[in-house]
């Protein structure tokens, strides 16, 4: 492992900078430049939630940090969590295998799905299912026509009718579409209603569940 | 041989009657030998769009019922030649009749006709399999509007699962100066949803009102823009290359050659 204090990983709702326990800020700050030189590509205009496995930085060390990371990296925090379990022991003692299987393997992974591709459009009172893993539309979903996947939905044209991500619950499932105006979104148990039945604003946009709990729809720059 | 063409929409009072009337009316102005199937057993309007309601002795379900053969059971409209109609029992209902029944009809009269139009009732039940059984293709009609659009859509889908195909759209009761003004939908966004080749554009028009209350279709009146629309529908049923809209016509068609001058 080449970074013990600092991680970052790519979930279903973007980068997360998963920092574990640690000594001193300055000590965060070192394990982060590491970890960012680390990744060959540039992170600039992306975003990051910010993970800590305990709650060992103060308020104001996270602002700072979050200042840091938007100066130098151009990378903005979009959220901070304080994973709910005991504060472990300063890094030296720290089991770091153990925390990166639980960061890992505890949702059901992208990984494991397969996918399958739809080379049409799916019309009112059709339906498409694949619960087995993620479902790629080469076509519209339209209006009265249903799309459920136990992974990802991607709509390579317009979404009108409605989608239904990781059906068997797991929630980094995502929903994109090039051109967004669906009935109804679901990722696992969530229902979105609120950015139903807007117009296609001419971008892709992505579809997730956001840090409280409810279906974001923003923008897609990249996965 | 000839071609079995539905006519069919999901939605009622779109104006698949209308078109079905009007088409096939253009398409004996041009020369060709039509027969007009009216499909909506139990509730048949064909007849009296086309004015041809007292002439009706036979039905479908008497051919089917073996009541009479089915030359006899075709009734000929008198003002122009090659052009027929196949009428509908009224006091039958959609389950009398089988798909395959129909299909068999179908198939006999592509045998001695150049066109055979089939007005589909309303629905994707029994009467919509009915009216498609023995189609070679199709014409979808919809308004601009999202309920007719949805219904419109999934016809489509059910026709190309039977592998009827090519679906013609029919757009009708187009308004220009609605869409103008933002109320309607335009053209770009009915086709980008439906996705499918379309064949002809037809205005709002308070002539076909009239023309129904007559029994006379539109397509006699040469000079009204709804018959100028079903006539350009004809011709390229034939196989004519023109264009959808007649770009010549100053005013009615104005506003869309703005907006194709403008977009693309
Ligand atoms: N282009 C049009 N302009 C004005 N009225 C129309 C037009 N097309 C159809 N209509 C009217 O709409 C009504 C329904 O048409 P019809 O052909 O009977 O529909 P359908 O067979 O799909 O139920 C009729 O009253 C008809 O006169
Ligand atoms: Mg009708």
């Amino acid at each position: 492992m080449a970074n013990s204090i600092v991680a970052l990983r790519a979930y279903g709702d973007g980068l997360h900078l998963i920092i574990r326990p640690h000594l001193s800020i300055a000590e965060v700050e070192a394990a982060i430049q590491q970890e960012i030189s680390r990744m060959n590509r540039s992170l600039a205009g992306t975003s990051v939630q910010i993970d800590l496995k305990s709650p060992t930085l103060k308020e104001e060390e996270i602002e700072l940090l979050s200042s840091k990371l938007q100066e130098t990296y151009d990378l903005t925090v979009r959220g901070v969590e304080v994973a709910d379990e005991p504060i472990a022991p300063p890094i030296a003692a720290a089991p770091t295998t153990h925390i990166i299987s639980q960061t890992t393997d505890t949702r059901p992974s992208r990984d494991s799905e397969l996918s399958r591709i739809v080379p049409n459009t799916i019309r009112s009172g059709q339906t498409e299912e694949f619960p087995q893993g993620s479902l790629i539309i080469y076509g519209d979903v339209n209006s009265g026509g249903e799309v459920k996947a136990g992974g990802d939905i991607v709509v390579l044209g317009t979404l009108r009718g409605s989608a239904y991500a990781g059906m068997n619950g797991r929630l980094s499932a995502v929903i994109i579409a090039m051109d967004f105006a669906p009935l109804k979104l679901q990722i696992g148990n969530y229902v979105n209603r609120s950015s139903v039945n807007q117009q296609p604003r001419g971008y892709p946009e992505i579809a997730r569940i956001g840090a409280e709990d409810v279906i974001i729809v923003e923008k897609f720059v990249k996965f | 041989m000839g071609k079995v063409i539905v006519v069919t929409s999901g939605k009622g009072g779109v104006g698949k009657t209308t078109s079905t009337a009007n088409l096939g009316t253009a398409l004996a102005l041009l020369g060709k030998t039509v027969v007009v199937v009216d499909a909506d057993v139990g509730l048949r309007n064909l007849d009296i769009v086309m004015g041809l309601e007292s002439r009706i002795v036979y039905t479908s379900m008497d051919v089917i019922e073996k009541q009479c053969e089915l030359s006899k059971a075709l009734v000929r409209d008198r003002r122009v030649d090659g052009l027929m109609l196949l009428a509908a029992s009224q006091k039958n209902n959609k389950d009398d009749i089988q798909p395959e029944q129909m299909k068999a009809i179908c198939d006999k009269l592509r045998t001695a006709h150049d066109f055979v139009l089939v007005d589909s009732p309303a629905g994707i039940e029994r009467g919509f399999s009915n009216a498609s059984a023995g189609a070679d293709e199709a014409i979808v009609v919809t308004t601009p509007d999202v309920s007719a659009i949805r219904d419109a859509d999934r016809i489509i889908g059910l026709l190309q699962n039977a592998r009827i195909e090519p679906i013609n759209l029919v757009l009708n009761r187009f308004s220009p100066e609605l869409v103008g003004n933002g109320s309607m939908m335009d053209q770009a966004d009915v086709l980008d949803i439906l996705n499918i080749n379309l064949i002809g554009v037809v205005p709002e028009d308070s002539g076909v009102i009239t023309s129904t209350n007559r029994g006379i279709p539109l397509v006699y009146e040469d000079g009204s823009p709804g018959a100028q629309a079903y006539m350009r529908i004809a011709r390229r049923l034939t196989g004519q290359r023109i264009p959808i809209h007649d770009f010549e016509q100053k005013g009615l068609f104005s506003n869309i050659l703005n907006w194709f001058t403008r977009k693309r």
